[in-house]
């Protein structure tokens, strides 16, 4: 019995008409200006074992993977993930490649999400990697890419940035548990006060415990790094704060009016994944991030090949999900001719048809026996021409 | 004037704490006070606008930016998970979650797995896998004290207040799990485009707990 042969699964739907021009209008935009840019697309396969996402750094949870097996019984998923691939691709096929390498690509991602959340499983990721170069341009070169990206939208945007190395100094001079670090990690990244002051003030006092306590609410503007100078213990912690300071500055200027900049220092996701920059970048009116990237030094090498990378993902369907809400809507495009034409006369017509659309006109034969029923086609479809083709052809303009 | 900052509220007890406080900081709740049966309410002075909604319904709205912050118990967190900040103990709506069994009962005698009945199995999970047992967790929907009198289960993971429930039906708190109160949470995103008015809305609020 099949219970299943009308429906999508959950996480996935179809996309018709406008939502398909959205986003592939969308994608288009982004793959046009990561080009532009210099960057070269990449398509990796959408299966891939297991291994190469079973690595140390990056984590991705198997619950969250869709898995398969190989006809030899080896263990596949569904590409959770571009970046990844990406680093398998580079420290293989691209090794001897002069870097740095800049490479982009817009595919589909699948991870499981909790069910009845309206969440998708299924997303499309637009991004790019910048591979083999440390440098503060390198970031820089990232960030105004995102800036690029996100003013395309017409939208309202915000781009933050952050660094994960401002908490792993300070987090790395307590002497606990990794399981109090994950706690403490937990607590900044979700900014929760209560319990972040609760579990610090049961390890005592000093300048390290006051300045994780501050981290969550250092987030804003240009003043934030002000008060963190004031708060951060040594004089490591304060060169990747005056790197940042740097970088926030000159992205301010390459943003100019077009959107704003802001930083959190307090994003301390994935802080096993990321070894400096965080960037997310927001949409106004969407709740969630729509850009999310950062640079990631140690990831290649869990791969055999030690070199830094920095790039970031654009969440394809938040976009589209903002634009839906908030943006104009594109209307379907309407043929600009039907061409009708009666037993017999097939060929001609469609000799007609490709004359039109020679001339870069959108073009349909109609596909109906008699006039009256191809006329009131047109009619219903709004086409503009509707062309009779027979022993004594003529044209119509309809309303 | 910009589009109001929308705050979602935890229908009943944490509805009425909330609004008490708002109004101690000068906002006319009138509107609220006196809803009828609407959900969305406008704070006219504040520009704030109150959504009703039930527990899990404040984490999905906040956590999908359609409201921007929202008053929430601990107890649904816990449970619910999610992506938001949760970024102050409004000190109100103060319990806990506690083991309780049958009074006099031995709950950790034995080799046999013990049966918990719940309305938060994500809760009851997590407390005994810390300890390292394995339980069988039953989700019961209404009145979880009649598991372990009915004999469905050893014990129940529940949320607690006074302890009178409890005791008229001889149960017994054995161990608490973890303190409750309600919390201010908000969208991760809305914080950050709206940082100014969130951040005062916060400040007025932490000044008059």
């Amino acid at each position: 019995m099949r219970n299943y042969d009308l429906i999508t699964p959950e996480g996935t739907k179809d996309l018709l008409f406008g939502e398909c021009i959205i986003r592939r209008n969308i994608e288009k935009t982004l793959l046009k200006i990561f080009k532009s840019r210099g960057y070269s697309e990449m398509i990796t396969p959408g299966l891939e074992f297991f291994d190469v996402f079973n690595l140390n750094s990056p984590y991705f949870p198997q619950e969250n993977l869709y898995k398969l097996t190989d006809s030899k019984g080896r263990l596949l998923v569904m590409r959770p993930d571009s970046t990844m691939p990406i680093a398998r691709v580079v420290a293989t096929r691209l090794r001897d490649t002069m870097l740095p390498l800049k490479l982009c690509y817009n595919q589909t991602v699948y991870r499981t999400e909790p069910a009845l959340k309206g969440r998708s499983d299924e997303i499309v990721q637009s991004g790019i990697e910048l591979i083999g170069s440390e440098l503060k341009i390198a970031d820089l070169e990232v960030i105004s890419t995102a800036i690029e990206a996100l003013r395309s939208f017409d939208m309202e945007f915000s781009i933050e940035i952050g660094h994960i190395g401002i908490f792993k100094e300070l987090v790395g001079k307590l002497d606990v548990s990794d399981h109090i670090k994950e706690k403490i990690r937990r607590n900044i990244e979700t900014k929760n006060f209560p319990a972040l002051n609760d579990l610090l003030d049961s390890l005592g006092n000093s300048p390290v415990i006051t300045a994780l306590k501050k981290l969550p609410a250092l987030f804003g503007g240009e003043e934030v790094f002000e008060k963190a100078e004031e708060l951060m213990p040594d004089e490591k912690i304060k060169r990747i704060l005056d790197e940042l300071r740097e970088i926030y500055r000159d992205s301010c200027e390459i943003c100019g009016n077009a959107g704003s900049i802001t930083v959190d220092l307090g994003l301390v996701n994935k802080t096993d994944y990321y070894t400096g920059l965080i960037i997310k970048g927001y949409l106004q009116g969407h709740g969630e991030e729509v850009i999310s990237g950062g640079r990631y030094d140690r990831l290649i090498s869990e791969f055999g090949y030690d070199i830094p990378a920095v790039g970031f993902a654009m969440n394809v369907n938040g976009v589209a999900k903002a634009i839906e809400k908030y943006g104009i809507l594109p209307s379907l495009p309407v043929p600009d001719v039907l061409v009708y034409a009666p037993e017999g006369c097939e060929v001609e017509a469609f000799r007609t048809a490709q004359e039109f659309r020679d001339q870069g006109m959108i073009v349909e034969n109609a596909l109906y026996e008699d006039l009256e029923s191809a006329r009131a086609y047109a009619i219903d479809k709004k086409i503009a021409k509707f062309v009779v083709v027979d022993s004594k052809s003529y044209e119509e303009e309809m309303e | 004037m910009n589009k109001p900052i929308r705050i979602a509220l935890t229908k009943g007890r944490l509805e009425k704490d909330t609004v008490g406080l708002l109004e101690k900081l000068g906002f006319d709740c009138t509107a609220v006070r006196e809803k009828g049966r609407k959900l969305i309410l406008p704070v006219p002075d504040g520009n704030l606008e109150v959504v009703l909604a039930k527990a899990n319904d404040v984490i999905t709205y906040v956590e999908h930016g359609v409201c921007d912050i929202g008053v929430v118990g601990k107890d649904t967190i816990m449970e619910m998970d999610g992506k938001f900040y949760e970024l102050v103990d409004l000190g109100f709506g103060r319990c806990k979650f506690a083991l309780a069994t049958k009074k006099d009962y031995d709950f950790y005698s034995g080799y046999g797995i013990k049966t918990i009945a719940t309305k938060y199995p994500n809760v009851s999970r997590r407390f005994f896998e810390k300890k390292g047992m394995d339980t069988e967790i039953i989700k019961i929907e209404g009145s979880v004290e009649l598991a372990p009198l009915l004999e469905l289960a050893d014990g129940i993971v529940d949320i607690v207040e006074t302890g009178t429930t409890l005791k008229e039906n001889g149960l017994e708190v054995i161990e608490d799990v973890a303190p409750i109160s309600a919390r201010l949470i908000a969208n991760t995103v809305s914080l950050k485009m709206r940082q100014a008015e969130i951040e005062n809305l916060i400040k007025l609020i932490e000044e008059n707990l």
